[in-house]
């Protein structure tokens, strides 16, 4: 708690300011709940942006469908807001398209899950090189308080008023073991330590997956709201070590103290080194480089 | 003198059918006839379902097979007596003529035949031993018995032998050796049928003639057309796009990749098409029902976007192996909400490739999805194709807005101008940020569901697609047969095309005033071009391969006149003979006026 001090809203204005990074969110200001803890994660992602020098118009965000989902408007990027639980294919297709853009995924626990819980294993295993961002605020937003697959055991919602009797999934160790390079936990409560996270997410070349823990002030107010979440929530010991998978899935399993922090990294080649390959092994690499350069001319036209 | 001939192979998966079809093909098409050519298989991986090849070799291109076949070939009896009615009269049967034991009464080929037919019974099994020392060569035989009994040159079956094999030394000497025994047999006879090839025709200058399946005109469509990704899942029939693009697009040095699911596939096609690629996918019927929503997002979001969809029988897994068109219904309008698109059609493989190229300018120039719609019978079947020597489609079609010097989230991406099409930018381009969203949107893209910016962007979405029945060098319809007015006019789309417009033929020449029109582009409809068609003929006839007649309906939403449908469920090509006798029927001839 050594980090705590009064900040003046004049203060922390000028920071933002200077930093560069409100060039980054649109003018549209954020439509969620006052409270809600996606707002930190707009600022943490322009921070990163920022931060790494990705012009405005290389960066393509693309999310699914719910209040998560509404991410891509709050930015000064391109973007794509899809279909509940679509963002990854959709995704896919950006970036294969055009590798030069730098491609963040975000959507819900439910986008990611539920509907969509069938893309995951497939972005993670391709090593699809973007940034997947999962809010998980255990519950559905945007449809005003059902239950989804992160849903703690015993959670009443509008759909289980008489107690969800599933047992949450473990999005972790399902990453862990779908092949993701780069495995991640924070939470939307500790802004910057989000921060670092997206920044590190974004640099790593592959499939970085970062789970954000973030709390529904409007319709959970029993399970994940801030004063439960400040106590339980602790870092990954300091000596976790990061290329050490099975000791990554061991922390992933104690989800009851969830530990937020950098989980797994490792290096393999990406989607984009594979259908390289592919087209090497063709004998297409000249025609390739033809295709880049449409690509990139395609941009400059008007 | 000019060549119309039929040949038909029938036999068990076991025979080489379909491999001595496919060799008769390549041949044929070799010495430079024009060739359709059409198999029918058993579901079945392995068995001994019984096989068709069928192959009609013309000096201009036919549109479909004909009622009757000019030579029939048995290489088992028992599947090929039902069939033996097939061949024409004064036309060639062929059958094993070898010793084949005791036998139930019937079940030899030679008690079916006809006193018109001729027969042929060459001792196939016999020859097939002596040239490679086993039977199993008897498909080989009969293709160089064809080649002596008609006096056609042997080289270019050799050499489609070769081509198709690939063979090793020692294959290619048997193969050699079993077609050069048939030859000298067929040689050998006296012919006594009246099926006579002509020499073949002069050669097109400039395009290059080539027999190709109507998925491997699609994707020779595409990468003419310049296909930069492709994202497809495997499904009969279309399956075979997806495998031929796969070995040749990383040699133009562009990106396929197989993806989870049609989801997924249709998902990434339109990512990549925001990014200003030429991006499409590849599916069947039950794909398509998985694509539905992901299509409304490409229809108003504004995505460019190419689904080739190859149709089977249906419902559900239904009959995967068999053709129908019964998709399109969900092919106009799959998906909730007002969510138009274009939907193209091909009446043959070389339309296959017209609109495999076409189908990608399309979706730039309005911004959309564009389905392009075959069949089984279509993607399978083999033609001959003349290609331009320069591939007939532009590069982009794009309309790129000018963001030079744009404001930071200010571009107008769905600006509302008087041809509804709204100037676009892809990332990269600077000042050009927007969203793309499947949310109902203002012109910037931004989340509006207000009364007026929902009737404006619905007209828009909707009106700009008209203009796609204009799109430049291209037929989206086409009338054939007697200009003027006619007794019965026929309005036909996709595959059935090709036999509608063979019955029409057949009925002109019975002095039948008749005329038929193709509709390849069937959304947006062309109503002016329909309604006036029917408005000079007496009667229309709609024959489809469906059960409720999805394209009259679809017709007459648009143009309030009766029509007779003709819609046939039976897993096979619409029958010739079949629409032949409904145009009698509408145009009053009785049958005894016919015999007459
Ligand atoms: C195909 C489809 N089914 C259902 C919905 C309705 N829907 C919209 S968002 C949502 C759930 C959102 O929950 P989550 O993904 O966790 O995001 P959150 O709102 O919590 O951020 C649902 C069920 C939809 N839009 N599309
Ligand atoms: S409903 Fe919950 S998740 Fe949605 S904006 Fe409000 S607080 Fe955030
Ligand atoms: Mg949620």
């Amino acid at each position: 708690m050594g980090d705590i001090r009064p900040v003046y809203l004049e203060e922390k204005l000028k920071e933002v300011e200077d930093s560069g990074r409100l060039g980054y969110r649109s003018k549209a200001l954020p439509t969620w709940c006052p409270g809600c803890g996606y707002f930190a994660i707009v600022d943490a992602v322009a921070a990163a942006l920022c931060e790494q020098c990705v012009p405005y118009e290389d960066a393509v965000i693309v999310s699914g469908i719910g209040c998560s989902s509404r991410f891509p408007f709050f930015m000064n990027a391109y973007g794509m807001h899809t279909l509940h639980g679509r963002a990854l294919p959709v995704a896919t297709g950006v970036k294969t398209a055009n590798p030069a853009l730098t491609v963040v995924a975000v959507g819900g626990d439910g986008d990611g899950f539920a509907i969509g819980g069938g893309h995951v294993p497939h972005a993670a295993r391709r090593n699809l090189n973007i940034t997947y961002l999962l809010f998980d605020n255990g519950i559905y937003g945007l449809t005003k308080g059902q239950t989804s697959p992160t849903s703690a055991t015993g959670f009443r919602t509008t759909t289980s008023p008489y107690d969800n009797t599933d047992r949450p999934i473990n999005p972790l160790m399902l990453l862990l073991s779908y092949g993701a390079t780069w495995v991640g936990q924070s939470y939307a409560g500790k802004p910057e330590h989000l921060r670092r996270m997206v920044a590190a997410a974004l640099a790593h070349r592959g499939f970085s997956y970062l789970h954000i823990i973030s709390p529904c002030v409007t319709f959970d107010k029993t399970h994940r709201t801030y004063v439960n979440l400040g106590t339980k929530i602790r870092e990954l010991p300091a000596d976790h070590d990061p290329s050490d998978k099975l000791g990554a899935l061991r922390e992933a399993m104690n989800d009851s103290t969830p530990a937020i922090g950098l989980y797994f990294r490792e290096d393999r080649p990406t989607l984009d080194d594979a259908l390289d390959t592919i087209v090497e092994k063709a004998g297409g690499t000249a025609a390739r480089e033809r295709v880049i350069q449409k690509q990139a001319g395609r941009k400059t036209r008007g | 003198m000019s060549t119309d001939i039929q040949i038909a192979i029938v036999g068990s998966a076991g025979d080489g059918t379909i491999a001595a079809g496919d060799i008769l093909r390549r041949a044929m098409a070799e010495f430079g006839y024009r060739v359709i050519s059409f198999d029918v298989y058993p579901p079945e991986i392995r068995g001994f379902g019984k096989c068709i090849a069928r192959l009609r070799a013309t000096d201009e291109q036919a549109y479909s097979l004909k009622p009757q076949s000019d030579v029939l070939v048995s290489l088992d009896d028992s599947h090929a007596i039902p069939h033996v009615n097939e061949a024409r009269e004064w036309g060639a049967v062929i059958y094993e003529g070898g010793s084949v034991g005791p036998l139930a009464e019937g079940t030899h080929i030679s008690a079916h035949i006809d006193p018109g037919q001729i027969p042929y019974n060459p001792p196939l099994r016999e020859l097939s031993e002596k040239s490679t020392g086993s039977a199993r060569s008897r498909n080989i035989v009969v293709l160089g018995y064809i080649a002596g009994l008609f006096r056609l040159p042997v080289e270019p079956f050799l050499r489609a032998l070769n081509s198709k094999f690939k063979s090793k030394a020692d294959v290619a000497k048997k193969n050699e050796a079993a077609l050069r025994a048939g030859y000298e047999e067929g040689a050998r006879w006296f012919r006594l049928d009246d099926v006579a090839f002509g020499p073949p025709p002069a050669k097109d200058g400039g395009a290059t003639v080539e027999m190709i399946s109507g998925n491997a005109a699609v994707v020779r469509g595409a990468l003419d057309a310049g296909i930069d990704n492709f994202f497809g899942y495997p499904i009969t029939p279309a399956t075979s796009i997806m495998e031929r693009l796969a070995s040749e697009m990383p040699k133009h040095g562009t990106r396929l990749l197989q993806t989870e699911d049609e989801i997924s596939a249709i998902a990434a096609t339109i990512g990549a098409g925001f990014t200003g690629a030429r991006t499409a996918t590849a599916t069947s019927g039950p794909g398509l029902a998985l694509m539905a929503e992901m299509l409304g997002l490409g229809v108003i979001a504004e995505v460019p976007s190419v689904v080739f969809v190859s149709q089977r029988g249906g419902p559900s897994t239904g009959m995967p192996t068999k053709t129908e068109q019964s998709d399109l219904n969900m092919a106009v309008y799959g998906g909730h909400g007002d969510a138009p698109r274009i939907v193209i059609a091909p009446t043959n493989v070389e339309g296959c490739y017209r609109c495999g190229g076409k189908a990608f300018e399309m979706a730039e120039a309005y911004q959309t999805p564009v389905i392009v719609l075959l069949d089984l019978y279509l993607s399978n079947r083999y033609e001959t194709v003349p290609f331009p020597a320069q591939p007939p489609f532009e590069a982009d079609m794009n309309r790129y807005a000018d963001t030079r010097g744009g404001k930071a989230a200010g571009f107008k991406r769905y600006a509302l101008t008087d041809e509804h099409i709204s100037p676009r930018s892809i990332p990269g381009q600077a000042g050009g940020m927007h969203i793309a969203t499947g949310l109902e949107h203002n012109e910037l893209g931004r989340p509006n569901d207000q009364s007026a910016m929902h009737t404006a962007m619905s007209r828009k979405r909707h009106e700009k697609l008209k203009a796609a029945l204009k799109h430049p060098d291209f037929t989206a319809y086409k009338r054939f047969g007697d200009a003027g007015p006619v007794d019965v006019g026929i309005v036909a789309w996709g595959s059935t095309f090709g036999e509608a417009l063979e019955a029409m033929i057949l009925a002109r020449e019975e002095g039948i005033r008749c005329a038929a029109l193709k509709v390849v582009m069937i959304s947006p409809f062309p109503t002016e071009v329909v309604a006036a068609f029917m408005a000079d003929a007496g009667a229309t006839l709609v024959p489809e391969l469906n059960y409720q007649g999805q394209f009259a309906g679809i017709l007459q939403a648009h143009v309030a006149r009766p029509v007779t449908r003709l819609a046939r469920v039976t897993g096979e090509p619409m029958e010739v003979g079949e629409i032949l006798a409904e145009i009698r029927r509408l145009a009053g001839r009785t049958p005894a006026q016919q015999a007459a």
